[in-house]
């Protein structure tokens, strides 16, 4: 019997021992827990309320009570605890969407900034494109102005030696006469320029400037030549996107190089004329062939005037 | 006003007071509208969406500290509704972390994506200007 007595005694006192340790075990494993988050780098220093309100619940446990009061007091402290984690996590995702927001507006503003870095240099781009645009005209047309100026004293001169020459020598007279035929083909030069007709060549539509356009043994284009380009205007801007060859021809008299050369100033100045009129500078290529393409005969006047010529051509291929 | 009135008062005064005393006892408060009020800010916060269990915990708690305080078992309804309270909190601030997770998530993919086409953006606008 007394034995029985001393079992009970024992079998308690065992059950409270437990309890105690069990007690034990889960302060110490809520306060490891709290301990862990006060010292997170990133969630100890957030949610202070909510560490303490749980450092409190965790405290209570430790105060001991009776089996059930222990069983709530347990729950609250968990509670509490998962609540601290829970609201220094939120606060830290928080924190991070108010960085993320930030970046947001900076990704924005930098691209705003980019887009109007841009337009402002295509705003600058155009307008330095136009300046040279209006330089170069303002150069060709001051070109023009002097070069007129020789063909005029060129011709006053011209005029002077033939009338010194005119009695006296057949080759004077002759020279007097091709001279003439040249004015009254001047005459209707504006005419012929306005009734250029665009023909298919082999490298895509092309117009031809026959000599006319360009005072006898000159490059430079008459002035009258330049005012009635028009059609020619209109024939290259037709398509805008397409690029512009403009091809300088003499007929087979004089050396090679001379030729070239004259061709060459020939085409450059038909190019000139055209930039002047509004042509974008960089579709045009011009170059001088001499007399290495030639389109009629050269052993009569009619064909070596056929072959002294410009042709302006709109490329159905760019070159490059 | 006599002395024998003055006795008379007092008498009355006293039976009104024993009488309060002796009706029966008021139900203590244990905080359930309190509890009711968090559960519903819980909800409020998208507890449902986000915080399902911890929701569930609550009502559960809340329901059970009703039935306790029905049957007058006062102290353990307290124990409940404290309980039922601290499931309301964590249900919402559970659901406050998640919402702020998903804004993260969905906020980093943004910024993301709008890098990548303000890159994409910018390497057109390279390719015109270096076009002769």
């Amino acid at each position: 019997m007394r034995w029985l007595l001393w079992c009970g005694v024992l079998l308690i006192g065992a059950e409270t021992a437990a309890f105690a340790a069990k007690h034990d075990l889960d302060y110490e494993r809520l306060r490891a827990s709290l301990n862990t988050l006060a010292a997170d780098p990133v969630l100890g220093g957030l949610a202070p309320a909510e560490r303490a309100f749980a450092e409190q619940a965790v405290q209570a446990l430790a105060e001991g009570g009776s089996k059930s009061e222990h069983a709530h007091r347990l729950y609250m402290a968990e509670r509490r605890v998962d609540i601290a984690y829970a609201a220094a996590q939120a606060a830290d995702q928080e924190r991070k969407l108010g960085e993320l927001d930030r970046e947001h507006d900076r990704i924005l503003l930098a691209a705003s900034q980019r887009e109007l870095q841009r337009v402002r240099m295509d705003a600058e781009r155009q307008r330095m494109e136009s300046e040279m645009r209006a330089e170069e005209a303002e150069r060709l047309r001051l070109e023009g102005e002097a070069s007129a100026q020789d063909a005029e004293a060129a011709r006053a001169q011209a005029a002077q030696t033939q009338r010194l020459l005119d009695a006296q020598s057949k080759a004077a007279d002759l020279a007097r006469r091709e001279a003439q035929l040249a004015e009254a083909t001047a005459g209707d030069l504006r005419k012929r320029l306005q009734n250029l007709r665009a023909t298919r060549g082999a490298q895509g539509m092309q117009m031809t400037l026959d000599d006319i356009a360009f005072a006898p043994g000159q490059a430079g284009l008459r002035p009258e030549a330049k005012a009635s380009l028009g059609q020619l205007v209109a024939f290259v801007n037709r398509d805008p996107g397409k690029s512009i060859r403009i091809e300088g021809h003499t007929d087979s008299r004089g050396s090679t190089d001379t030729n070239r050369l004259l061709s060459q100033r020939r085409a450059d100045a038909v190019r000139n004329a055209l930039v002047a009129a509004g042509v974008a500078a960089n579709r045009i290529t011009s170059v001088g062939l001499g007399e290495d393409q030639p389109v009629a005969g050269n052993d009569s006047e009619e064909g070596r005037a056929r072959n002294r010529r410009v042709d302006v051509i709109l490329e159905d291929q760019p070159a490059h | 006003m006599t002395p024998n009135r003055r006795k008379i008062h007092l008498g009355v005064s006293i039976f009104l007071a024993a009488l309060a005393g002796c009706g029966p006892t008021k139900p203590p408060n244990i905080g359930l509208d309190e509890a009711v009020r968090s559960l519903a800010a819980a909800r409020d916060a998208g507890a449902p969406t986000y915080a399902p269990m911890e929701l569930r915990n609550a009502e559960d708690h809340l329901a059970q500290a009703r039935a306790r305080f029905a049957k007058r078992d006062y102290d353990e309804a307290a124990n409940l509704v404290q309980e039922g309270q601290a499931d309301s909190e964590l249900a919402a601030v559970r659901a406050r972390l998640g919402k702020a997770r998903e804004k993260v998530d969905a906020r980093m993919h943004e910024n993301a994506d709008l890098r990548q086409r303000s890159e994409a953006g910018d390497n057109p606008a390279d390719a015109q200007g270096g076009q002769p």
